[in-house]
């Protein structure tokens, strides 16, 4: 074993080439999981943030925040299901915002929300909006009048809030009364009835059953479908397919990694031969001279893991705005392990090999 | 020749897995490749394929159609302006619509039918393959793509909400979809009606776009800038513009052009360690060739037949493995396409960019020295 790292050590030239490949293949996966996780957290900011229970739509809307409507009637007929502790109404406007100061015109999603959640405090007063903190990045600053809509309804930004955007674009916080004047100025053709929401938010007391709840709730009414959290997240448009495309990308790439490294072993031990058969004759085993490879692997591995995590952190200061790229620690956590068990399996392809070597041959006796 | 061909037979753990790679690798490409083709064409395929030379936006929607919307006056003030032959609004919106028996999500387009002179077809699409455009209100041309989804001619697609229109699908066209949904090119009178339908507390029907068709001979950027400066709040783009800003299809290019570029790179570098490494432990028995007068052109071609063998293989594979999920995709959300004209460029590209990573490989048999067949030669990786 110890012969193994010495080699590393000494020899690093030797194995510069299957790390330099290995170091891209982590710069993709870096990548690739960057780019997920940037689409999925930017899209889902503002359902998860909610702390809810269930989402309530009306049953036509196929569960489409803009193309769903829940009346005062049905919200009275929730209010007075079992287990509902308490509900709050929500509603979404998605519309350019214009930033003192800036030229640009930056993709803002006006919610008209009543619950605070942990990450979410009261809403505010009339006429003025918690910010996304990614708006800060546009320009915008805690004081700051940013006009909404072509019809330019003005929003006095009072604070941010973290990890809450909607479908990539920045979401601004406001109470209804402000979210309805929103949508009247701007989308005329969009607008509710007084005292409907998209949807409704919906707390449920302690030690209810939140399945039971959710089902009791569309008995109730009659006209809506409510979905868990987990459910209204990957009913937003993309994010199952998105995360189903992106995984198995992911996964080929590991394999190809894999492939890389047992190839990488396979030559080496095959030039190792009669090294190996000599060692096996002065009393070194199997399971030794396996061990090596594996350590090489790995640290071949986790060396390509930092190099490749160093080049992805210096691509995320160069990559333009459009692209969501986000990296997250967990991220990285998952792609060291993947990485690391797929030079442990590579490395392992040779071990048929080295087990069939004969030390025998060492002095020429053997096959 | 024959060298580099029974090399390879002989070894065919080594070229296999390496092969295999490679084919991996291809298959990555391809598959993300054909993906954003599919994609890039489910986002804007309808506008890419409609009778629009030019059209014009809210300036506040980011070029978004969704976002987009604009007042009766604008429409009429675009018409007026010089260079423009005739602009006709367009509505564009999001349903719910029961087809084939099932609730799905269907994009109206709507364009006026009743236009006449050079109105007359501006927001028709223009890749009809079966059937006909629509002549009267509740008539459709969908995609093709969507056909066998309740959207094929003669099936009835009706829009779910309280009096919601039905339309008679009459004809389909090439890629036709919006936003990757099952798409609808209509009569304006029958968006109307569905977002009447769809939003009974809305004030108002509002037209998404305008579509504009430039007079003879005027030039489109100009004729857009002309209309930026006389009509307010909106921004006025050509066809072609529209498709390749379109806010979703820009920030996946970039996404996949770094990705691509990435596995490129990786092909690059494989394939070069992969024959290096052969080629340093091959050094006593190339040397000897070189000795008994084996000239290095010879070993070099050798070389090179090798990595167009392995990339042969590769790129087999890939193909094939392609060609074996491509029906896992068909009917879903996304298609994926396999496009002569993105295959045939790309395959040569990861050749050639094999070769090149074989230069190394090259390199170092050019450095052979034949005399060194007398002495003790080391076979060290370095």
């Amino acid at each position: 074993m110890r012969l193994a790292v010495r080699e590393l050590l000494r020899r690093p030239g030797r194995f510069a080439v299957v790390g330099g490949a290995l170091t891209v293949l982590v710069l993709l996966l870096l990548f690739l999981g960057g780019l997920l996780d940037g689409l999925y957290l930017n899209s889902t900011g503002a359902v998860r943030t909610l702390d809810a229970d269930g989402i309530v739509f009306s049953d036509d809307a196929r569960q489409s925040f803009l193309r769903s409507e829940v009346t005062a009637d049905v919200r009275d007929d929730i209010d007075g299901v079992d287990g509902v502790a308490e509900t709050g109404g929500l509603g979404f406007a998605l519309l350019g915002v214009a930033v003192p100061g800036e030229d640009d015109v930056v993709d803002g999603a006006v919610i008209g929300y009543e619950l605070p959640s942990t990450g979410l405090p009261d809403p505010p007063a009339s006429g003025e909006a918690w910010a996304d903190r990614q708006l800060a990045d546009e320009g915008v600053e805690v004081g700051d009048e940013v006009l909404v809509g072509p019809a330019e309804v003005p929003l006095t930004i009072v604070g941010f809030v973290d990890d809450t955007n909607y479908l990539q674009q920045g979401a601004l916080w406001v109470e209804p009364g402000t979210w309805r004047q929103v949508l009247a100025e701007n989308r005329p053709d969009a607008v509710l009835a007084d005292g409907s929401f998209q949807a409704v938010v919906v707390r449920i007391a302690g030690g209810a059953d939140p399945d039971a709840v959710r089902a009791s709730v569309d008995e109730a009414t009659g006209a809506t479908e409510t979905l868990s959290e987990a459910e209204a997240i990957e009913a937003i448009p993309g994010i199952v397919e998105q995360g189903a495309t992106f995984t198995a990308v992911i996964g080929v790439t590991v394999f190809i990694a894999g492939l890389v490294i047992a190839l990488f072993f396979a030559l080496l031990t095959l030039e190792r031969l009669g090294l190996y058969s000599v060692l096996k004759a002065i009393g070194g085993s199997s399971r030794t001279l396996v061990a090596g490879l594996i350590i090489q692997s790995v640290v071949v591995a986790a060396g390509a893991f930092v190099l490749g995590g160093l080049l992805t952190l210096g691509l995320l200061q160069v990559v333009p705005d459009g692209i969501p790229l986000q990296l997250e620690p967990s991220r990285a956590a998952t792609t060291f392990a993947l990485i690391t068990v797929a030079a442990v399996l590579g490395a392992l392809v040779s071990l048929r090999r080295i087990v069939r070597i004969d030390p025998a041959a060492a002095i020429g006796a053997g096959a | 020749m024959l060298l580099a061909t029974r090399e390879i037979a002989r070894a065919k753990v080594r070229f296999g897995l390496l092969a295999g790679a490679v084919g991996l690798l291809v298959f990555l490409i391809l598959f993300q490749q054909s993906l954003f083709g599919g994609l890039v064409t489910g986002f804007i395929g309808a506008v890419d394929n409609q009778d629009s030379p030019v059209l014009v936006f809210n300036d506040q929607a980011r070029r978004n159609v969704e976002g987009s919307f604009l007042r009766p006056d604008q429409v009429e003030a675009i018409g007026e302006v010089e260079g423009v032959a005739a602009a006709v609004p367009i509505g564009e919106s999001t349903y719910t619509v029961e087809a084939g028996g099932e609730l799905v999500d269907g994009v109206l387009f709507g364009y006026p039918l009743d236009a006449a002179g050079p109105a007359a077809g501006l927001g028709a699409p223009t890749s009809l393959t079966e059937g006909r455009l629509p002549e009267r209100p509740g008539e459709a041309v969908a995609s093709a793509a969507d056909a066998e989804d309740g959207f094929d001619i003669g099936d009835v697609v009706r829009v779910a909400a309280e009096g919601g229109p039905e339309i008679e699908v009459v004809g389909l066209g090439e890629d036709l979809r919006w936003s990757v949904a099952p798409t609808l090119f209509v009569d304006y009178a029958t968006f109307e009606h569905a977002q009447r339908a769809a939003n009974p507390s809305a004030q108002v029907v509002l037209p998404a776009v305008a579509a504009v068709r430039p007079a003879d001979g005027v030039d489109l950027d100009e004729l857009t800038a002309r209309i930026d400066g006389a009509v307010d709040g909106v921004e006025a783009l050509t066809n072609q513009e529209v498709v390749e800003s379109s806010p979703g299809v820009q920030s996946v290019n970039q996404s996949f052009q770094i990705i691509l570029l990435l596995a490129f790179g990786v092909v690059t570098l494989v394939v070069a360690f992969f024959f290096l490494i052969l080629t340093v432990q091959k050094a006593k028995p190339l040397t000897l060739l070189r000795a008994i007068g084996a000239p290095s052109g010879y070993l070099v071609r050798n070389l090179l037949v090798q990595i167009v063998a392995v990339m042969a293989a590769g790129i087999a594979i890939g193909v094939g493995l392609v060609m074996a999920v491509r029906p896992l995709s068909t009917g879903g959300a996304i298609e994926v396409e396999l496009r002569p004209g993105t295959v045939v460029p790309t395959l040569i590209a990861l050749t050639v960019l094999a070769l090149i990573g074989g230069v190394a490989a090259i390199r170092r048999v050019l450095r052979i020295e034949p005399i060194r067949a007398t002495v003790d030669t080391g076979s060290e990786l370095a």
